[in-house]
């Protein structure tokens, strides 16, 4: 007898009640749900020419920071929005509405990262037809919003010099899913002897020879350079996109009349 | 806690594959799980218990068959077992490598039986 939940079978009486087994192959994604919810959010996305970045890294590491700063150096034309991930309080998105840039909180509750349909559901709070750049703030954490495709078109991942050169080797499977790295709060690096550059640098080399890693700090706006660029460069690409999209539905929809 | 997501998705697709093959008991459910996802094995299984719990997977046996990462070097072409995360060419030392498995999250299979 199963103690647990009285369902009788255990591994000695198993083969007795197993005679009819039989096997039914499945092969489905357990995360198919989530996956097609973030399809749909990227379309949205492509459709408006929003280039979306999903940012992530562990509590403390400077996100919101980051955020404030770039918010202040993108190129004034630059139309921004900003969907903040915590587990509670609308701190985040006030801090950032403060720059007068449109912001939707999400709290999760218990989840320790934001999933597609939870981002879908902000999108709802935003007006996207003014928006070129979407910043996603995941929940602070650097294992669980690595397995959840929420629709962003790039992946950032912050490491700030507060938390060990050794994080990107402890957390690998993050660095993996990165397409840029950031190394934050560098101006604190003076007073962190333990904390070397390079030794971060080649931890993550070792786990992705080819992701870019730019050291930055929000506070004095040092580095920053490089950051900017690549968000300007790849807003304008989807910008091009979408245009080149809606121009060839446009022919097609002539060439059907 | 991802795997409390994950165990969702698993449990929605069993109760789907359940009422369509009708199938009324679960004995086993074999899922692949690439180290790249960073899963907990034992979370995975304490978190299906929990959730099969009055369902036809109750008492179910949840495998879990872990699959090692392996790359191919872009360079040399070779094909290589990815140890402790050092993506690194064993044949040329070359750091420019794909992915071909380690990825994957998904069911296999599940065994069903009268119970």
């Amino acid at each position: 007898m199963c103690d647990n939940c009285g369902c009788s079978i255990t591994d000695a009486n198993r083969h007795l009640v197993e005679n009819d087994r039989h096997t039914i192959q499945v092969l489905e994604d357990l995360l198919h749900e989530n996956d097609q919810q973030a399809d749909h959010n990227r379309s949205h996305f492509d459709e408006l020419g929003i280039f979306a970045v999903n940012i992530m890294s562990g509590p403390g590491s400077g996100k919101t920071s980051l955020l404030e700063a770039t918010i202040h150096a993108l190129p004034p034309g630059l139309r921004l929005a900003v969907i903040e991930g915590d587990l509670e309080t609308e701190n985040d998105a006030e801090r950032i509405r403060r720059h007068g840039v449109p912001a939707v909180q999400i709290t999760t509750g218990m989840a320790c990262h934001l999933d597609a349909h939870m981002v879908h559901k902000a999108l709802d709070q935003i007006n996207l037809k003014a928006v070129d750049i979407l910043f996603i703030e995941n929940v602070g954490n650097l294992v669980c919003p690595a397995s959840f495709d929420i629709g962003q078109h790039s992946n950032v991942l912050l490491l700030s010099v507060t938390e060990g050169d050794d994080k990107p080797a402890k957390y690998p499977v993050m660095v993996r899913a990165a397409d840029q790295m950031l190394i934050t709060k560098i101006d604190l690096l003076p007073y962190i002897e333990e904390f070397s550059v390079d030794r971060a640098r080649a931890a993550v080399r070792d786990i992705r020879s080819d992701l870019p890693v730019t050291e930055v700090s929000a506070k004095t706006g040092h580095g920053l350079e490089p950051w900017l660029e690549w968000l300007t460069a790849m807003s304008a690409m989807r910008r091009t996109m979408a245009r080149r999209q809606r121009r060839s539905h446009d022919y097609v929809a002539r060439q059907a009349r | 806690m991802h795997e409390t997501a994950i165990v969702e998705g698993l449990m929605r697709i069993l109760e789907e594959q359940a009422a369509q093959h009708r199938v009324t008991r679960i004995l086993s459910v074999t899922v692949k799980v690439g180290r790249l996802r960073a899963v907990e094995p034992q979370q995975l299984i304490a978190c299906f218990e929990m959730f099969a719990e009055g369902t036809v997977a109750e008492c179910a046996r949840l495998v879990i068959d872990s699959m090692p990462v392996r790359a191919r070097c872009k360079a040399c072409k070779m094909e290589f077992e990815v140890p402790r995360f050092r993506f690194e060419c064993p044949g040329c030392a070359g750091g420019d490598v794909a992915v071909i498995q380690g990825q994957e999250l998904y069911i296999e299979s599940f065994e069903a039986g009268s119970g």
